[in-house]
């Protein structure tokens, strides 16, 4: 948690079911409590993060949460049309381009362009309004696409004011000093497997590595049904952790509701870091 | 009501991530299998555990790969990947040698066509009218990729069909560039082109326009094909053939989840079969964790019960260890319906 407030752009990944965006609120709202103001960045057409901290949902609007903390869910393409629009800067010809099938179908296809707008959209408010973003990422496969768009991007286009801004933002993904990820892993076989493989790819595509580990939903050490799983769970953490030797948090599985009140016990737990 | 797995050849497999899809639709696969079916269950993307337990590897993304069982029926597995199957259509379906290098080569199709969104989908639609025409199998069980809204899978033969009766392919299929590599229009429209080509060139370059052009073009004889399967798989899907198994996590906070998925695939008219709640934890009388999590499974069933009358619910609890051998996977396969 040390390391991670100096961030001002944080990319919390993991699988599906993992918990990801409970983990976003707790951070959030770990840092807000610092005195930091935060701003949770959501991309899915169906919000989850306002159930958590108790609000109503953001529908692409700014909302706040809490005292300096916010939430907003991005629409992408809203945020892909903006850049362009001001890239463009001719109002007529870009209102043309944007309703065009053509355009539509080019911007579905084209590879990371909608999670370059992401990053950049991210970016620009890490900046000014907020001493920290938090971007809850797509689940891991997605979410490692998210962060390699912008050298991906750089990679095929070499000139022009794309080019430029993929390779100006894959500078600000690979740098642990401006961009913090977080990978958020359950103690289980494919969580697990999957943090993993997302670790190694980070170091071979990107050259970096995770800030934080956060373990989530762990079993308590009680006799009957939770000792089987119990130990499964320690043979996996051996495995995270014979990889990983940075920060982590492990956090319980708790008799709690998803919303502001497992959220609110989880940010106790966030202190544990080893 | 469409009940019993048995009806049906085709079994789509769907849920949001990390429900245990895979597990599943192997257990499942294995299951038909040893009531004497010749079954191939595809996956995208199983653990390494599971991959062990069938004792399939790499190369089962070429090909269906054999699995051992002692039973009258056969039981094949295959992996699902991108790029493999994307190059294999191209190796498959060009007109000729030289047609099937020309896109092999193009850099845009090698740097890209990977990582082109949905191209996951669109080629999990090509795999799948693959094995479904060669009609080798009795059965075919499909897990879906593992994204949190599963459905995109379904939606990615509609997309296929959409994008090549758009205006799009029409318009990249236009000759853009002439012998010297410069593009036409500019050409002709004098200053204003010119300004046009150095504003191209400027965004994103006049080399990238090239090879998608070159790229677009290369692909012209491959579009009636791909337009074809996909209106195939499309029927194929909603048709009697195919019943959809739907995996929902356990708990009441799963539900809605659960009724996204129920909802989406009646509305667009497939076929939804039995509901499988996964990994129910037992009701318990010691510890308060253990209590709560077996009362909030238990409410949670009750509830979907209630929403989705005329349903078939299957629930499977909570396994004290994830399946490690085939044997193990036949225990889970037992608590699936037929």
């Amino acid at each position: 948690m040390q390391q991670l407030a100096k961030r001002r752009l944080i990319v919390v990944t993991g699988k599906g079911g993992v918990g990801k965006s409970t983990i976003t609120a707790v951070l959030g709202s770990a840092l807000s409590r610092r005195g930091k103001r935060v701003l949770l960045l959501e991309i899915d057409p169906r919000e989850s993060l306002y159930q958590l901290l108790g609000i109503s949902p953001s529908s692409g609007e700014i909302v706040q949460a809490a005292p300096r903390l916010f939430v907003q869910n991005l629409r992408p393409r809203a945020v892909l049309d903006h850049m362009v629009r001001e890239h463009l800067r001719i109002d007529m010809l870009t209102d043309r381009l944007l309703a065009s099938p053509v355009y539509r179908h080019f911007v579905e296809g084209a590879p990371g362009l909608k999670e370059m707008a992401i990053i950049e959209h991210a970016r620009r408010l890490a900046r000014k309004e907020y001493e920290a973003v938090i971007l809850d990422a797509p689940a891991t496969g997605h979410g490692l696409a998210l962060l390699t768009a912008p050298s991906v991007v750089a990679e095929v286009i070499h000139d022009g004011p794309v080019g430029h801004l993929g390779r100006k933002l894959a500078k600000v993904v690979a740098d642990p000093d401006m961009c913090g990820i977080v990978l958020v892993t359950a103690a289980e076989e494919m969580p697990a497997q999957e943090a993993i493989e997302f670790m190694e790819a980070l170091d071979q595509r990107l050259s970096r590595a995770v800030e934080l580990m956060v373990v989530n939903s762990l079993y308590p050490d009680e006799p009957g049904l939770f000792k089987d799983r119990k130990k499964i769970s320690e043979k996996e953490l051996r495995q995270l952790y014979a990889r990983f030797q940075g920060a982590r948090v492990e956090l319980p599985l708790l008799p709690l509701d998803r919303g502001p009140a497992l959220v609110t016990a989880l940010t106790k737990f966030m202190r544990s870091e080893r | 009501v469409i009940r019993g797995i048995e009806r049906h050849p085709l079994v789509v497999v769907v849920g949001s991530g990390g429900v245990g899809k895979t597990t599943l639709a192997a257990a499942l696969g294995l299951n038909r299998a040893r009531a004497g079916e010749s079954t191939l269950v595809m996956t995208f993307d199983p653990s390494l555990r599971l991959k062990d337990t069938l004792g399939v590897g790499e190369e089962a993304k070429e090909r269906e790969v054999e699995v051992e069982v002692e039973s009258e029926g056969r039981f094949f597995a295959s992996l699902l990947d991108a790029r493999t199957t994307f190059d294999r259509l191209v190796v498959r379906y060009a007109p000729d040698d030289r047609a099937r290098r020309r896109i092999l080569e193009n850099r845009y199709y090698r740097h890209l066509s990977g990582r082109l969104a949905g191209v996951l989908e669109y080629m999990a639609v090509e795999r799948l009218y693959e094995v479904a025409s060669e009609g080798r199998y009795d059965r075919i069980v499909l897990d879906t990729p593992p994204t949190r809204q599963a459905l995109d899978f379904l939606e990615a033969p509609e997309r296929i069909v959409s994008f090549l009766d758009s205006g799009a392919i029409k318009i990249a299929l236009k000759p853009w560039f002439d012998r010297k590599g410069r593009l036409r229009a500019a050409s002709r429209l004098g200053i204003l082109g010119r300004g046009l080509e150095s504003f191209l060139d400027r965004m994103v370059g006049l080399a990238l326009l090239r090879d998608m052009a070159e790229f677009f073009q290369a692909f012209e004889p491959l579009y009636a094909g791909f337009r074809e399967r996909a209106l195939a798989v499309q029927e194929l899907l909603r048709s009697e053939k195919t019943c959809f198994m739907l995996v929902a996590g356990p708990g009441s906070e799963k539900i809605a989840d659960t009724m996204f998925f129920a909802r989406r695939l009646r509305e667009a008219g497939y076929h939804l079969g039995p509901i499988v709640v996964n990994r129910l934890h037992p009701s318990a009388e010691a510890g308060e964790l253990a209590r709560w999590l077996g009362e909030r499974d238990r409410i949670g069933l009750e509830q979907l019960r209630m929403l989705l009358p005329g349903s078939e619910l299957v629930s499977i609890p909570l396994q004290p260890r994830a399946p490690n051998d085939l044997s193990s996977l036949e225990s889970l396969g037992r608590l699936l319906p037929d």
